[in-house]
């Protein structure tokens, strides 16, 4: 009987690896159990569910967003504030899902994993979160949208801390429209444009492309060309909205010179081209604080001549996040290298802290610091030159550019525009895009002026 | 619901994992506890040289290999010789095809022989004389054996069930599980009854486990409906008909031997019959429905498999060849996969792997057995890739939460919103799940009663397969032993698909947990297979004993054995 005994070992195994197996999903458990049970599919969490005696949610300067009373989830008392960080806070639903309330439920709703989420409601307490925003500033990025569908981010390009992450169209999360299905108004509303959106970037995306021809040779900025009001590449046109003569790189990029950029973009091509763009966060999510942003678009391999040279100005099938181009613009701003945005400053939970500085994409150089400051240089031109430093933002030194990218033949475009503050005491970047505003300089600036004064009496006052 | 309720509803929450390890801890204490002393039973001495052999086993074999129980290094000796073996009526030795043959008092053996003290085996040229171990200075200490009173932990289960039904009334808001919780212990307490009075079994412990497990089941599935409740407690009644029948048959093992011919066909008609009258319910044709009964023959399968496998040791040695079983195991396996029943058929498959090895400890039978399985494998696979898409999420489900890895997404989140304690029977989420009471129930348990309760569920089958190891060499024969190491490892194997799977360890297949899943047949089948664990257990049958015995310790003659 020696023998069988000696010939069960293997069971023996078998039954050891089960435990171990055991073990292993245990410590799978204690390590994942906040992120799982966080899960938009909660169905503990969903809807108002586990909102009840959730913690509060509180703006940089301790403005209550959201908060939770007699077993009620309430928000703050000014309508307009409710529905400017609607996108940031969220409301009782998950239909957000880059709101704190949707992406950090279980830790709000005071999850804890020995509890689970089966305390009784009478023992409940729900951690808080501070957030970066400025519930002002948001309000300032709410009106100055108005009508507009759109987004707006500002954030500052030393801290990364966002002062303003609004999109538009919105609605009050106490009082949830019942037509929001189907009403074309809310199209979209349960969207934050500034991070899962993507648009043609238009002429903002000449900035990528004059960082492309600086890398390859620092004195690109000094290459000169006649303009006519428009180029041939490939057999058909590519034209400009004026005729801006003779011009160097700066009178190319403050005149925003298709033909100029058109050229230049055959002229380094296609290889020196998409490297850029991946540089420049094309074709990448950005991560931060449980968010993850839509992916922007860089792909010119299956693009003719004429369309390849479109990509340069930002046009052909190029989309851009907002998010990603306030990173890029940051990279200018910080001498190359970007700065990965925050969107909450302090949580109760310290594990969910642990868990949300895991994820955080790392900052990047985009390129060298010589070339950050050429572009600089020519933003800084743009703005003083062009725009006008006090139509821009008077409180502010502002260097710039726009963007009109055309979505169709009748002339409707995307009203961008994106830039930085140079002020040491309010080092901001910004990206600002205006749905079918259609001119970036029109509409865009003053909307974002408009915003970054707000972001100018926060830091100040 | 108002705040005291619920704060009594948590409190029970938090009480009940705690009432549950106590009941595992008498349980395994009492089962380890209880085992048999590894003493010799007789003593053979050397007629020429006075050298000892104990014999410390029921079944024993002689012979000139390593690894025989009662080595003789004589060259006349074969390997493998012979086989001492011990029945209610006596010792026996068995010639199990020496060269040189047995000779009991001189006189050549055929087949099995009894033996008595003073008679003397001859084995090649080494004669041995069977002595009794007292008269050999063998001492039998007269030891207290650390056991726990089995009346206890029915109690304790039975606490542990009212707090369940309590629970469960708070929070359903209606009486309903009362019925089942009570028929459950009903049950139990008769069952205990009738096998301590009918059958004279004095120890509850391996019952009590599958009670345990049982009665979790069954609240569960009564909380999300109270007729499934008493299904599931019909089903158990069941089990504990075929548990109590099988050990009834299990208990003279030469008797049971003669039938395993018969057993073996009947394990293939079952199958052949399942394939050919089945039904197909979510994707495996291995239902056969008769009226309001539907039944899962391949469950039952499981359990006459394992009489076709397990063997004596006299046979064991007489009869090397593993030729009739591979073909009933290639023929099982075959059958269950046109069933598309892919997870009773690994099951099958390491139940196989285990029995080869346990019988022969050839393990180039099992080499050449995995080798032929993962060829089969990769052909399936090649015949048939949309069967690959079953396993396209494994390892990712997140990126596929919405589509074939719906079910474990859900699962883990809802196993990590459970906490240690649960939040409370019918109050997850998890229930309204298709297959969340069998397939999904390990998840269930995290989420409702907590992961302490889950974890000790899944411990306890593999508590059951440790003690089934522990008593190989304690049973009444390698029948015994080779049946419970069989059963208490497809029962951990089972577990382990079933955890595993719906965790996102193992590929999901879509098995049963052992007792705590929803479904008549499993429970039942796996009342079945504890009767093999339960048969290893010498006290079993131990029921001839006289009492009196006990205080009479200057007879120190060894328990049983009637020479």
């Amino acid at each position: 009987m020696r023998n069988t005994r000696s010939r069960s070992f293997p069971v023996l195994m078998l039954t050891l690896a089960f435990f171990a197996g055991l073990i292993y999903f245990m410590v799978n458990l204690v390590t994942h159990a906040s992120e799982w049970a966080s899960m938009p599919y909660n169905g503990h969490l969903s809807d108002s569910t586990g909102l009840e005696y959730a913690g509060e949610i509180k703006d940089k300067n301790g403005v209550v967003l959201a908060y939770s009373k007699d077993g009620k989830r309430l928000y703050n008392e000014d309508e307009e504030i409710r529905r400017a960080c609607l996108h940031v806070v969220g409301d009782d639903s998950v239909n957000i899902s880059t709101a704190i309330q949707t992406m950090y439920r279980s830790d709000l709703s005071g999850y804890n994993f020995v509890f689970g989420l089966g305390m009784p409601d009478s023992l409940k307490k729900g951690g808080d979160i501070t957030l970066t925003i400025d519930s002002e500033v948001q309000r300032a990025a709410l009106r100055a949208l108005g009508d507009y569908r759109g987004a707006a981010i500002v954030y500052n390009y030393k801290t990364g801390d966002i002062l303003c992450l609004a999109s538009t169209p919105t609605y009050d999360p106490m009082n949830k429209p019942e037509d929001i299905e189907t009403n074309e108004a809310y199209e979209g509303a349960y969207l934050n444009r500034a991070v899962s959106a993507t648009y043609a970037p238009g002429s903002t995306f000449k900035l990528v492309t004059a960082q492309a021809a600086l890398e390859k040779d620092s004195e690109a900025y000094k290459r000169e060309y006649d303009c006519t009001g428009g180029t041939e590449i490939g057999g058909r046109e590519i034209n400009c909205y004026e005729v801006s003569g003779h011009i160097d790189m700066f009178g190319a990029l403050r005149e925003s010179c298709n033909a100029y950029f058109a050229e230049l973009t055959v002229e380094l091509g296609r290889d020196a081209m998409t490297a850029q763009a991946q540089k420049c966060g094309f074709g990448k999510r950005w991560k931060f604080d449980g968010i993850t942003t839509a992916t922007s678009v860089y792909d010119v391999s299956k693009a003719d001549e004429n369309e390849f040279a479109w990509s340069g100005v930002g046009q052909y099938t190029v989309l851009e996040c907002p998010m990603n181009m306030a990173i890029r613009t940051s990279a200018i701003a910080n001498g190359g290298v970007c700065v990965i945005p925050e969107l909450i400053s302090k949580m109760d939970s310290s594990l969910a802290d642990k868990l949300r500085s895991d994820g955080k994409s790392s900052p990047e150089r985009m390129m060298s610091q010589q070339t950050a400051e050429k572009l600089k240089e020519m933003m800084d031109d743009t703005a003083a030159n062009y725009y006008g430093k006090d139509y821009l933002c008077p409180e502010l030194d502002i260097c710039a550019k726009t963007g009109t990218a055309e979505i169709s033949d009748d002339g409707t475009a995307h009203a961008w525009v994106t830039g930085f503050s140079t002020d040491e005491d309010c080092p901001l970047a910004f990206a600002v895009i205006v749905e079918r505003g259609n001119s970036g300089y029109q509409v865009a600036i003053p909307a974002a002026s408009a915003i970054l004064s707000a972001a100018a009496r926060s830091y100040r006052s | 619901m108002n705040e005291a309720m619920e704060m009594l509803s948590f409190g029970i929450r938090i009480a009940e994992p705690f009432i549950a390890l106590v009941v595992v801890i008498m349980c395994f204490y009492s089962l380890r506890g209880g085992r048999r002393e590894e003493k010799a039973l007789i003593v053979l001495e050397d007629a020429e040289n006075e050298s000892t052999y104990p014999v410390i086993y029921w079944e024993n074999s002689i012979g000139r290999s390593k690894s025989s129980d009662i080595r003789i290094s004589d060259p006349t000796v074969s390997r493998d010789h012979a086989v001492l073996l011990r029945r209610n009526d006596g010792w026996f030795v068995a010639d199990t095809g020496s060269r040189s043959g047995v000779y009991v008092n001189g006189e050549r053996t055929v087949g099995r022989s009894p033996v008595g003290v003073g008679d003397i085996i001859s084995c090649g040229s080494t004669s041995l004389v069977l002595r009794r171990a007292a008269d050999m200075g063998v001492k039998t200490p007269q030891k207290e054996k650390k056991t726990v009173p089995q009346a206890l932990i029915l109690i304790c289960i039975m606490l542990y069930m009212s707090l369940l039904t309590l629970q469960g009334v708070i929070n359903t808001g209606k009486p309903d599980i009362v019925l089942p919780a009570a028929a459950f212990t009903a049950v139990m307490w008769i069952f205990y009854a009738v096998s301590r009075a009918v059958f004279k079994r004095r120890n509850f412990e391996l019952e009590s486990l599958a009670l345990l497990l049982s009665g979790t089941g069954i609240m569960l599935a009564a909380a999300h409906d109270m007729k499934n409740g008493m299904t599931q407690t019909a089903a158990m009644v069941l089990g504990i008909v075929i548990y109590l029948f099988m050990l009834w048959f299990l208990e003279i093992p030469d008797r049971v031997m003669k039938w395993t011919v018969a057993i073996s066909v009947l394990t293939l008609l079952l199958l052949a019959s399942t394939l050919v009258l089945g039904r197909s319910l979510h994707g495996a044709k291995n239902w056969i429905i008769i009226g309001p009964v539907s039944v899962q023959p391949s469950e039952f399968a499981k359990i006459a498999y394992i009489f076709a496998g397990a063997s004596t040791l006299d046979v064991l040695q007489t009869k090397k060849s593993l030729a009739s079983f591979i073909a009933v195991s290639g023929i099982s396996v075959g059958l269950l996969v046109l069933m598309s029943d892919f997870g009773t058929g690994v099951i099958f498959f390491v139940s196989f792997l285990m029995i080869a090895f346990m019988r022969s400890g050839d393990i180039k039978t099992v080499i050449l057995a995995v080798t032929a399985a993962v060829l089969g494998v990769l052909v399936m696979l090649s015949a048939k890739p949309y069967i690959a898409d079953r396993f396209s999420a494994w390892g990712h489900v997140w990126e596929y939460a919405d589509d074939t890895g719906y079910q474990q997404v859900r699962s883990l989140i809802y196993s990590a919103s459970g906490g240690l304690f649960g939040v409370g029977l019918s109050d997850g989420y998890l229930q309204y799940l298709f297959a969340s009471e069998n397939d999904l129930v390990f998840c269930l348990i995290c989420e409702e009663l907590g992961c302490i309760i889950a974890l000790l569920c899944a411990a306890v089958i593999g508590g059951m397969m440790i003690y089934s190891r522990g008593v190989t060499t304690r049973s009444r024969s390698t029948f015994y032993s080779i049946a419970a190491c069989t059963a208490g490892g497809m029962l951990v194997f089972q577990s382990a698909l079933n955890i595993f799977g719906v965790t996102d360890i193992l590929p999901l297949t879509g098995v049963t947990l052992p007792f705590v899943s929803y479904g008549g047949t499993s429970m039942a089948a796996c009342w079945g297979l504890i009767s093999f664990i339960k048969a290893a257990d010498e006290r079993t049958y131990a029921r001839h004993i006289p009492k009196t015995k006990k205080r009479r310790p200057e007879k120190t003659e060894p328990e049983y054995v009637e020479v």
